[in-house]
């Protein structure tokens, strides 16, 4: 007996082995070589020297890093409702349109399996001034008089409309394709029955339709929050974090500190409360679906 | 009402293709061409020329290639590693399965993007950063892979494991007979999402090779770029060179696709 017990733990093991030593290896291990970094001067070449809490005191004076902090907090602010609205009509159009629906489907969804470097240009091209899509389309229906121009990528404003725009565009589909199959999922006697009862479009939809998508709603907002967060490329090639580095999202700066300033283990203390800040967002989202389901019961 | 909801939907439908089409009209454009208003993009000539002379002159089907192959082989061994984890969390009885549970759960819980600068120290401490092997290996741990696929064994019956039991199977038989062929759905769902996103993977490309022999696509596409800023042809050929692939694939594959999206909303 004692020996089946070994040899189902061995077996258990040998399945599990693959997986884990990519995992220990490059998610468990860094993590914990992370937290060593943070404590040294570090560069691209090698550990210079001990600084105790030198860096993390650098860190909370460092004016450049919350502005960063503040810059990716926008970025979520802007398009985390923006991206629900969007993505919940976009459903209704596709939902309500039984004939083209499989088109309606592919065209949302299209944008989003495009490769993020693709996307930025593409938003670069339209937003750009005299040669841009946009202003040209502007100047075609005249709703821009000819002569002038709007500057989208060098006004901080602007600049973010623009980032968020092209990110909507981008990433709406995943969302889409959630409120879609949970649309599809609401029995149609429930629609009946309100049909009957004289309820009109808009009443079966705020009263019915919205409420019903209520769990789905939660869980997207907490995944885009911290996937907003975390946004770098589209804004860095947009624009450049700029102007005056008043877009500079946090994955840039901490990019930049480690690899343009040379110093990996300031680069790594700063993604130590970036790892911080991520885990409060999913520990609100644990403690949200729990009291969910605890509310079902 | 009908056409005021037909008319919204179309507009919406446009504005979602619009990028798309001026994206692939502008590469079959000349260069050089004088744009005054939007509709010169619009209208002929149209020549491919741009297209060869990008192909030839640039590394970017050396950097397709990269792509589709460092594609490829995350997501089969992923997909592999994790299906064979998540059958040992599923159906395997062994000492300290809830505290690895645990251990695998956390890794929920820990983005990629924080824990990249000792993700590179360590490619480095192990002489992988500008290698195949570096852009490979450290992609391959997907803990939510193993948590859906687990999910997804434990709705195959035990019935079916015991008969087979009864039969002299082993273990790698029951896996590979039964566990996979039951859940493919699942599986193939998975392997298409891997693969999409490995193949617009970023953030460790660009931190982890610096060799433009080894780039992809995603961090090649911004090296081009900076070289020409006022004409839009040769942006948008490169532009539409690195989309059509995948863009090949969503259409083949797009039922498993929504499939896999809606299966993991489910559980996030």
């Amino acid at each position: 007996m004692r020996m089946t017990k070994l040899r189902a733990d061995v077996q258990a093991l040998l399945f599990l082995l693959p997986f884990l030593v990519v995992y220990l290896l490059f998610t468990i291990y860094p993590m914990i070589k992370g937290v060593q970094m943070s404590f040294y001067k570090w560069t691209l070449i090698k550990k210079i020297k001990y600084v105790g809490w030198q860096n993390y005191e650098n860190m909370f004076k460092d004016n450049d890093f919350w502005a960063s902090i503040w810059h990716s907090t926008i970025f979520v602010l802007l398009t985390t409702p923006t991206m629900i609205v969007l993505a919940i009509a976009l459903a209704l159009i596709a939902n309500r349109n039984s004939r083209l629906q499989k088109l309606y489907r592919s065209v949302f969804f299209v944008p989003s399996i495009l490769s993020v470097a693709v996307v930025s240009f593409l938003g670069l091209f339209i937003f750009q001034p005299y040669t841009g899509f946009l202003n040209s389309l502007l100047h075609l229906i005249q709703a821009l008089p000819q002569g002038k121009e709007i500057f989208w990528l060098t006004e901080t404003n602007l600049a973010w409309i623009a980032v968020g725009a092209i990110t909507l565009w981008w990433t709406v589909g995943f969302n889409f394709i959630l409120y879609l199959s949970a649309m599809q999922d609401i029995p149609d006697d429930i629609y009946e029955a309100a049909r009957l009862d004289g309820a009109t479009d808009s009443q079966t939809f705020w009263q019915i339709t919205l409420p019903l998508l209520n769990p789905i709603t939660k869980t997207i907002t907490m995944l885009q929050i911290i996937a907003s967060f975390k946004v770098f490329l589209q804004i860095y090639i947009i624009t450049g974090g700029g102007p005056l580095d008043q877009t500079r999202s946090v994955i840039q700066y901490i990019w930049q500190t480690g690899f343009r300033k040379n110093n990996l283990g300031y680069a790594a203390t700063m993604s130590y409360m970036l790892f911080f800040i991520l885990l409060v967002l999913s520990a609100l989202q644990y403690w949200m679906n729990n009291r969910k389901e605890a509310q079902l019961r | 009402m009908k056409w005021l909801y037909r008319i919204v939907s179309l507009i919406a439908a446009v504005v979602f293709l619009v990028p798309l089409v001026w994206m692939l009209v502008v590469s079959i454009k000349q260069e050089g061409m004088k744009i005054v208003t939007l509709v010169d993009w619009f209208t002929p000539p149209y020549s491919f020329g741009v297209y060869g002379q990008v192909i030839r002159e640039t590394k970017l089907m050396n950097w397709v290639w990269n792509s589709f192959f460092v594609a490829v082989v995350i997501t089969i061994l992923t997909v592999v590693m994790a299906a064979m984890a998540g059958f040992a969390m599923s159906k395997m009885p062994f000492r300290y399965k809830t505290f690895m549970f645990f251990v695998i759960l956390a890794g929920l819980l820990i983005p990629g993007e924080a824990v990249i600068i000792p993700l590179y120290q360590t490619a480095k401490d192990l002489h992988i950063l500008n290698t195949y092997s570096g852009l490979i290996f450290p992609m391959l741990a997907s803990p939510i892979a193993v948590i859906i696929l687990k999910s997804f064994f434990d709705g195959v019956p035990n019935d079916l494991i015991e008969s087979v039991q009864i039969d002299g199977g082993g273990t790698w038989r029951i896996f590979m007979n039964i566990m996979l062929p039951l859940t493919r759905p699942a599986v193939a769902s998975m392997l298409i999402l891997t693969f999409i996103g490995s193949w617009n993977n970023f953030l460790w490309p660009f931190l982890s090779v610096t060799d433009d022999k080894l780039f992809t696509l995603p961090m090649g596409i911004p090296t081009l770029m900076n070289q020409y800023s006022t004409d839009y042809v040769k942006p948008m050929v490169i532009n539409t060179i690195s989309s059509l692939p995948i863009i090949i694939l969503f259409l083949i594959f797009e039922r498993q696709i929504v499939k896999g999206i809606s299966l993991s909303g489910i559980k996030g």
